[in-house]
Order: C-alpha cells, then structure tokens, then sequence
C-alpha cells in the first residue's frame, strides 16, 4: 500500500522523516517495502498484511501511525455530516430511483445518491495525490472515487444514470449466462454465483469487483449514481478468482470492508463533488441496509496478555492503545474479567476490560487478537529474551535422519558430491524410470519441465551430470538422498552417478574410466555401512545397458539397481553417448527395514594364524565368478574363512573361450594353528571338485 | 659465452667476471666447471695470474702477487658457498620430488543447502527440540484448512500450490483418533497436494500427540512459482513447534535471535517485529541487517536496510482447536524458515538456481 506522506498528515501530525517513520512502523506492523521521495513529500510503500483491510487507506495507516506515536487521529473532512442525514430508502421528489437488494447476504448494504455532474478534468492537487499513489487520474467524477478509496478504504462506483434503465438499482445474483462488457473492455459471461448491480433490465456492473462498460461516466454525462455498498468478502473473492479479475475495490472487498463506513464514504464523495466543482448532489442520500451492524464486544484481562506475550504491560498503555486503535474501552471489576477464554490458570484476581470491537477491525474476533495489538504497539522490542522450559525430555527424532547421514557420509567419503535436484522432473525423462507403476502426475504443473513426481533420484542426477558436461567438466561424481513418489507412497533414496575417469588425473599415470565395478564397489561399501549384504542379479531394464546391469536383492526383495546408463538415454538428455554413466539407487527405506536389528557386539580377535593359499585355473568363461566360489564353499571345511578372485586374464597363451581365474583362499580355525596336512587336505578337495564339477584345469 | 682468460683485464675486472659466471651455475656439474675454469691448476684464471706474477718485473711482482692471491681466495670462497648452498637441494639416492602434486583421494563435497540443515538441526538439537521428516505429498486439510485457512481464504494466494491429478487417501491415521477426543470429524479430502510448508507437519504432529510439543521439521516443500534469481518451485523449509503450559512470545523472540545469532554471526544485528500469519497470534517475522549494505539501503534490502528471513507466532487457538488442544490450558510457538534465503544471505549467493543446478564448480566451494 502507497501512502503519500502528506496525505497521512492531514489526519495526524506525525513527526519526522519518511525513513524514520518507515523504520518505526515497521516494528508496529506495516512493514516498510520501500520509499520515492518527492518534493518536500513522500510515498511510503507498507506491505499490509491480509488480515488488515483497514490498512488499505490513508485514514488506516494513519490511525495506526497515531497510535504508535501516541498522537490524536483526525477525522475526514466532512466527516459527521454523514450521521446527520436523514437516510431513506427511496428517492422521491423529481427523480425516482428505487433501489432493490435480491440477495442482502451477499450485499449487505448499497447507499446510493444522485448528482448532477459537469464531467472535466479533477483539480491539480488530487489529480497529484492519485499519481503518487499509484492511481491514474481518469476524470472528475471517477477520480473522486478513487480518492475515497485511497483515503477512506471504502471502494465506491458511479454509474451514467442515464444509461440505468428503469432508472432503477437491483442488486442480485447474474443470470444463467447473461452478458456485462466490463470497464476493461471484455466481454463477460456470468453465472448466479456471480453478485451483479442490475438496472432494470440487464446487469451493469459486477458487484465489487468492476463496472460495466455501457453505464461508465463520460464526458456526455450529466447526472450519475454514486455507490457505496458493502459486499461479501467470500463471494468477491470467488468472483474474482474465476473472472481473472482483481481490482482495487475486489482487493478490500475480498479482504472485509467496514459495514459502517458505506455512509462516510458516500458523504465524503459527495463533499468532495462539490467542493471541486465537479456537481451537486440532487435529492437525498438513499440507505439499503436491511440488518444493520451489530457490535462486537470482547473481554480481557492484563493477566491474559501477560500469559501469551511473556511481559507485563501496564494498564494505562494498553487503554491508550487500544482507545487510539478505536476499540471502546470499559474497565471491569475482578469477577467480570474472568471470562472464560480471557482467564489463566494463574491468579484470576485483577481486573480487565470490556472491549467493543472497532467496526472496521474485521481481523479482531478473539481476546487474542486484542493481546496482538497491544503487544505489537507496546512493542516487541520491549520483550525479554527467554527461553521455553523443558517439562519432559522430547522423543527422540526421526530416525531417518541418521540413517541418511550415514548413507551420506559414506558417498562423500568415496568422493561423490552432494546433489539436490527438483521432486519433479519432465514426463520424458521419468518414463524410462517408471517401471511398473504409474506415474504421479501434476493437476496443475508450471511448466513442460515439472509435470511428473519423480519416481527415482536418477533422472534429476542424470540431468546434474549433463550440466556439468555441458559445461566443460568431464569428470563427475555425484549422489543425492530424497524422496521418490510413486501411487503407493513416498520413499528414500540414495542414488549416484559416476562418469569419466575412475580415479583423478595424475602425473604418474594409471587413469581409466569408471567402469561396471567401480560403481558396484560403490553399492557394496554403501551397503555394507547401511547394514546389508545383497546379492547381486543380473536384470535387465529400460534404462540401463543390457548385459551391464544388475539389481541388488536381499532375501526376496529388490533394494536397488546398478548399471552402465542406457546410451540413447543418455543422448536424449544432452550427454555424449561415448562416455559411459554408471549409475546407482537404492531404496534407504527398504535397506532400514531388512538391516538387522539390535546391537551388534565386537567380535574378539582370532587367536590364532591364518593360511594363505592361492590357486589358478582354466576354465569356461561363461561361469561366473560367483559359480566358482560357490563350488569352493561347498567343497571346503568350514576351515576356509576368505575366497578372494585376485587375477582374471584372457588372451596370450589362454585358449578361445577359456578363462584363467585365479583365487586367494584363507584358511583359519578359531581353536588352533592349523597343519599344512590339513591345509593341503582342504586345497585338494577344492581342486578336486573344481575339476570334478567345473571341469576347471589348475595351472 | 665466457670471456678468454686473459689476466691482463686485471683482478677487479676478473673477481667481477666470476661472479657473472657463477650466478649462472645451477648443478653440481657446472660448478665444477667452473672450478677448473677459475682456480684448476693448469689454464686456470688463477693459473694466468700466477704465470703474470713470474714474469712481472720486482717491483710489479710485489703487487701483481698479492692481486692473485686474492683473486684465488675470493673465487675460493664463493664457490664453497654456492657449494654448499646447491648441497642443501641436491636430493639423496632415492628420493622424490616432495614438490610434485600428491595423489588425494577423492572426497565428495557437501551441498550448501545441506550444511544449513545442519547447522540448524545442531542448534535446535542443542536446545532439546526433536527433529522431524514428513510426508511431502499432503492432503488439502492438513496443509491449510487445520491451519486455520479454509477453503476461501484470502491467506491461500500467499501461497500458490501444486496439486496431484488423481487424489490420494490421506495418509496417516489422524482423523481416527482426533475423532476418538472427541474433537470435529474430519471431512475426506478431495484435494491431494504437494506441502506448501512444513507447517503441515505440525498438526500431523499434534494430532497423535499430547503436549509437551517441543519439535523441528526439515524438508523439502513446492510453490507454484515460475524459476527467477530469488525462487524456484521446490525450497527448502524448517519448522519449529513447541507447545506446553507457559509457552510465551518472549521464548519465541529468546529462541529466534538466538538461532538468527547462531546462524550469521554474534555480531548480527535481528529485529523481531510484528506480522501477520493464518495459523499464528500474534505473529512476527525476524529481519537481519542487510548483510551487503549493513543498513543503509542498497536493492538487496529493497533500501529498507533489513532482509527478512523467517516469519513466527503464537500458534492460534483455532490450530489447537483442530488439533485438539485445549487453548484455556496450552500455549505454544512456532516457526518457518526458508534455507535457500539463509544459505544466500550466508554465502552472498545472488541466484536461487545455483542451488538445483549441482555445478560441481559451485559444490567444490563447500566443504565435508
């Protein structure tokens, strides 16, 4: 909200500059957003929270600006006049206008009047005020609404009576898609949700919200209807919300306009018509108001506010506050304070206060939001700085927390670095990733780009990687812990992505690129921290290259995947095809409930020495590895504790189709040193069943 | 390159000519070159010299000796010290070049967003709060509606949301036993949406638990906010709730100022000051002095001279009344903070974006 400083002025003599205004009203609730200054003026911006409509005028900053300062409010010019007139609901005499409220939920209350007008030009001075404000100056007539609207807060209309058919005034719902061009020039299809000012005939103006363009003021205008009505905040806001249309007037409406002030504004147009010359007022001023307002009362307590802000505040500043801000306030003995939401638990002795709620104070309903303006204009930086106590020890936290603190620890520990990517990503890129289920779509996405709930960690980490190829970086490790959507629910994960070389550039050589096993150690080193064993399986899926792919089991049940990135993937994320992406994802979520439980106790020492054998073979190079140790462990006493593959090779001197593979087999006993006869035993029912069973050559 | 001995330039003109020449000499090798050159017993400059001597005339002799010998003294003595010197640096059998770059380990680096995490959760774990996850995909009563903002609220705009195409069942078993109190039942959500705030987790929190309350939440949440320098659809929030028999706005301030001091430094400037939210009475945001300008205006700050970076309250009775707390008998704060804003204002980082794209450029710059 723009006020002009010298507007605010005319309602209180507030001392200082714009920046130390600002900077005091913002520790009272009007937030300074910014400051122009003008000549010898200027425009202070406050950000006015929702709850405060009233805030949305000179006249309300200014009331708030006095009570701050402990300084008397003025009134409006003009302001009183109102009281006096004698309202009547028809207009008789040498104009009939009768006025009708269909719907008197939805407009509670339409004050009309009629005036001879000369349109032209608004003076100079108001013409300034609305600039500076952030309004532009329209004509006589329409400006003298805003002016009100900016001053008072009370959104006004004026409609060319002779456009009114009839004349007459109907407030009621639209019809089934009736027609009203409105002030912006479009062309509009209403329904009965929709509250309109009808003549009568057709609708010409949209209640609250904006004027139709046929019954607009112009320059042929010779007599006009002000309005000044009051209309629900709901359905304003509804109107508003499905029109696409948000105005200065549907803004405070939406919000809750001052039943009380419809008149006040209407009086203060009227004064201000005449006193620019722009027209007079003909005939009364008519008031459709079929139930009048009715007063809010509240009680309070000092120790009520003590309670909830943590400091005392004295009487005589909570009177002056809350008498500045327009409350009425009436002292009350010590058993009428104790009204039930103003009592405490603590000393109900003292006394309190009877409180009438000011009319335009739509945001105070209960005792609390009295203890808010009186904390917030004693002030907040009179608070103590205390702490809660502690009346029992909290539970203890999440326990994902630490578990993902541990998966995090162990990445970065193998040189990934931290990523955070979107929760969702491009309908494209998560449907390799999708699997099985459906994917969790958007109702209302921003963008092509976030359409999907991502059903995995690997496309947002694929993309990560892409913009750091893209930007001249070959080498890339990263992982990122987050959620993963699916219809079923949430999980977390854990997923990385390796690209380029397997180790950092160095002078002394050796460099390769990632590979396969690279990324599976990486899934066995996070495993083993998160406290499983998988198996790994080969597998084969959408996005990952067939034959270099494997899923990771415990017991029956899938807690990842690894594998090299499906190169067409790749490319139709921008990477290039040529330098593979490995990739992993694990579901932490599973891994915790599969890990077991319970304390695990260090295991002694062994007492005695181990044996170390090792021995090479020739065999098929279609058996895997794990075939391999599989038939040693069947084969062995229980003596043999470690089978570790140490050298693979294929080429000169091993025939086609051959593979030599050779293995360190440890043998240990928890009892004894163990004998070479007993070693050797073991090693030849190895050889023998490799042989036997594998049909293996030793060499 | 060097100049032919030739003894008759004189002792001044040849010790200045050494000194040339051993200015140039890097090993072992050269220098005893150099050596020979100067002072060796045959063909030497010194050797020259001496010659000179032998044949000089009695009266030159005198001279022209003393001249030589100085000469070989002071040749003698530099060439000892650049001995010694090139001594220092010749490596023993064996070594290597320390000076050649070490073979490190790769260590992965944090993300910043992360490290604020964590820097908060350390604070507020400190102070005794339990901290929370929640779910991020949240049913529309949840999210606003127990947050004191009904369907029509004009509070919704501030946040715009996100919300699934086909509902889901609300998860978690609120509504039984909310019910079970004896508290108002709970429609069945047609609205499922992603968290506009953690705040959401609050009521989950206190629908299954009586207080004491003392509590943060950390994650994920998403507005439907279009990618600029200062936003981005999904951000980061943590929320603190706590609840109990005397809860006051100056524990609220206390915990606030303590964590902005936490946060940025003993040293920063924090003003509490009173705000408006839905779900909070009376409400406050925190500011910090803006942290280009400290204070006297610059377009970070809007020229105000204060950046905010959390807003705050009571927690209002009607959220307690949702929940089932008995408003006459608890109190209690609460409070949201965007760790975007507080890692930008930390690290003076000007664009949001920075923190999704994962530039591994811009990682490196933070640490384990």
């Amino acid at each position: 909200m723009k006020v002009l400083l010298s507007w605010i002025r005319d309602f209180v003599d507030v001392p200082g500059t714009p920046e130390e205004i600002g900077e005091r009203m913002s520790l009272r609730g009007l937030a300074l957003e910014g400051i122009e200054h003008h000549d010898n003026d200027a425009v202070l911006d406050f950000d006015v929270t929702a709850n405060r409509p009233d805030c949305l005028s000179m006249m309300g900053v200014a009331r708030e600006i006095a009570t701050a300062y402990s300084l008397p409010l003025r009134a409006e010019p003009g302001a009183g006049s109102a009281k006096a007139e004698p309202y009547i609901s028809e207009m008789l005499g040498p104009i009939t206008l009768p006025i009708t409220i269909e719907d008197p939920e939805l407009c509670r209350r339409y004050v009309a009047a009629v005036a001879d007008v000369t349109p032209g030009p608004s003076p100079d001075w108001m013409q300034a005020r609305l600039i500076a404000c952030g309004e532009r100056p329209i004509s006589n007539v329409v400006d003298i609404t805003n002016y009100v609207l900016l001053e008072l807060g009370h959104p006004m209309h004026a409609f060319d009576l002779a456009r009114l058919r009839g004349p007459a005034i109907v407030v009621r719902r639209a019809r089934p898609g009736e027609m009203l061009t409105t002030l912006d020039g479009k062309r509009r299809t209403l329904d009965p949700d929709i509250l309109v000012i009808a003549d009568a005939e057709r609708a010409s103006a949209i209640g609250g919200v904006m004027g139709g363009a046929d019954s607009e003021v112009s320059n042929d205008t010779r007599q006009i209807v002000f309005e000044s009505a009051w209309f629900k905040p709901q359905s304003v806001r509804g109107t508003s919300k499905r029109l696409g249309l948000r105005t200065e007037a549907s803004y405070r409406f939406e919000r809750g306009a001052d039943l009380t002030a419809a008149g006040r504004a209407m009086a203060r147009a009227l004064s201000l018509l005449e006193a620019t010359g722009a027209g007079c007022r003909r005939g009364p001023v008519i008031d459709c108001y079929p139930a009048p307002y009715e007063e809010r009362h509240l009680v309070m307590n000092p120790a009520s506010i003590q309670r909830l802000l943590g400091m005392p505040v004295p009487d005589p500043d909570t009177e002056r506050i809350l008498s500045s801000l327009g409350f009425g306030v009436r002292e009350l003995g010590g058993w009428q304070a104790s009204m039930p939401e103003a009592s405490t638990p603590a000393g109900q002795s003292g006394h309190g206060w009877h409180l009438q709620v000011p009319a335009w104070r739509v945001d105070v309903v209960r005792p609390v939001d009295v203890i808010e303006e009186v904390g917030r204009h004693y002030g907040f930086e009179h608070l103590p700085r205390t702490f809660p106590g502690i009346e029992e020890p909290p539970p203890p936290s999440d326990p994902r927390i630490a578990r993902d603190v541990r998966a995090r620890t162990g990445l970065l520990a193998m040189g990934f670095s931290e990523a955070i990517t979107f929760g969702f990503i491009e309908t494209a890129a998560a449907a390799p990733f999708v699997g099985d289920s459906a994917p969790v779509a958007l109702a209302n996405p921003l963008s092509e780009k976030f359409t999907t709930l991502r059903p995995s960690l690997l496309p947002g980490l694929v993309d990560a990687v892409g913009i750091n190829r893209r930007r001249g970086r070959r080498d890339v490790r990263l992982f990122e812990i987050g959620t993963r959507f699916s219809p079923l629910g949430e999980t977390r994960g854990a997923a990385a992505a390796w690209t380029g070389l397997a180790s950092p550039e160095h002078w002394s050589g050796g460099q390769r690129d990632v590979d396969f096993f690279d990324i599976k150690g990486v899934a066995e080193q996070l495993c083993a921290l998160m406290g499983v064993a998988p198996q790994f399986a080969s597998t084969s899926t959408s996005f990952l290259v067939e034959g270099r792919a494997a899923e990771l089991r415990v017991g029956d049940q899938r807690i990842g995947v690894i594998g090299q990135l499906d190169s067409a993937i790749a490319e139709h994320r921008d990477l290039p095809g040529d330098d593979p992406v490995y990739i992993l994802e694990i579901n932490l979520d599973l891994v915790s409930a599969l890990a077991p439980p319970g304390t695990r106790f260090a295991k002694p020492l062994p007492r005695h020495p181990s044996v170390v054998r090792d021995v090479s073979i020739l065999i098929d190079d279609s058996l895997s590895a794990e075939t391999v140790r599989g038939t040693i462990r069947a084969a062995s006493a229980e003596t043999l504790v470690g089978v570790r593959e140490f050298d693979r090779y294929q080429g000169k001197g091993i025939p086609e189709g051959k593979v030599s593979l050779s293995l360190r087999l440890t043998f240990q006993a928890p009892d004894r040193t163990l004998t070479d006869i007993e070693v050797q035993t073991a090693m030849n029912a190895i050889v023998g069943a490799l042989a036997q069973q594998l049909r293996a050559v030793q060499r | 390159m060097s100049v032919p001995i030739d003894p008759s330039l004189g002792h001044d003109r040849a010790l200045a000519l050494f000194r040339e020449e051993l200015a140039a000499i890097c090993t072992d090798a050269e220098l005893q070159a150099l050596r020979n050159r100067w002072v060796g017993r045959k063909g030497s400059w010194v050797a020259a010299f001496m010659d000179l001597v032998g044949r000089a005339t009695p009266d030159e002799k005198r001279q022209i000796g003393r001249q030589a010998n100085e000469l070989k003294r002071a040749v003698e003595t530099a060439l000892a010290e650049r001995e010694a010197v090139l001594a220092v640096s010749r490596r023993p059998a064996g070594a290597v070049d320390i000076t050649l770059p070490g073979r490190a380990p790769l260590l992965g680096h944090r993300h910043p967003l992360s490290l604020v995490r964590d820097q908060v959760q350390e604070i507020f774990t400190r102070l005794g709060y339990q901290i929370l996850e929640g779910p991020e995909v949240e049913d529309d009563y949840h999210n606003f509606e127990a947050l004191n903002m009904p369907l029509e609220h004009p509070a919704r705009d501030m946040q715009d949301t996100l919300y699934l195409a086909s509902p889901r069942a609300p998860s978690g078993a609120h509504s039984a036993e909310v019910v079970a109190r004896g508290q108002r039942p709970i429609a069945p959500q047609p609205l499922t949406l992603l968290r506009t705030h953690t705040s959401a987790m609050q009521i989950r929190h206190m629908e299954q638990h009586e207080p004491p309350v003392r509590l943060l939440v950390i994650g994920p949440v998403y507005r439907r906010d279009n990618l600029d320098l200062t936003h981005t659809p999904m951000f980061h929030q943590v929320e603190g709730l706590v609840v109990g028999s005397s809860i006051t706005l100056a524990d609220l301030k206390g915990t606030l100022i303590s964590m902005a001091t936490a946060l940025f430094g003993e040293g920063q400037d924090v003003r509490f000051r009173p705000s408006f939210f839905p779900y909070t009475e009376p409400s406050a945001e925190v500011d910090i002095r803006c942290i280009r300008c400290a204070g006297s205006g610059c377009a970070i700050c809007k020229r105000t001279g204060w950046l905010e970076i959390l807003g705050s309250g009571m927690v209002h009775p009607a959220v307690f009344e949702y929940v089932g707390y008995d408003p006459d008998h608890v109190t209690g704060f609460a409070f949201g903070m965007g760790i975007e804003r507080v890692a930008m204002l930390k690290w003076d980082v000007d664009d949001i974006r920075l923190f999704y794209e994962d530039d591994v450029r811009f990682l490196e710059q933070f640490g384990l």
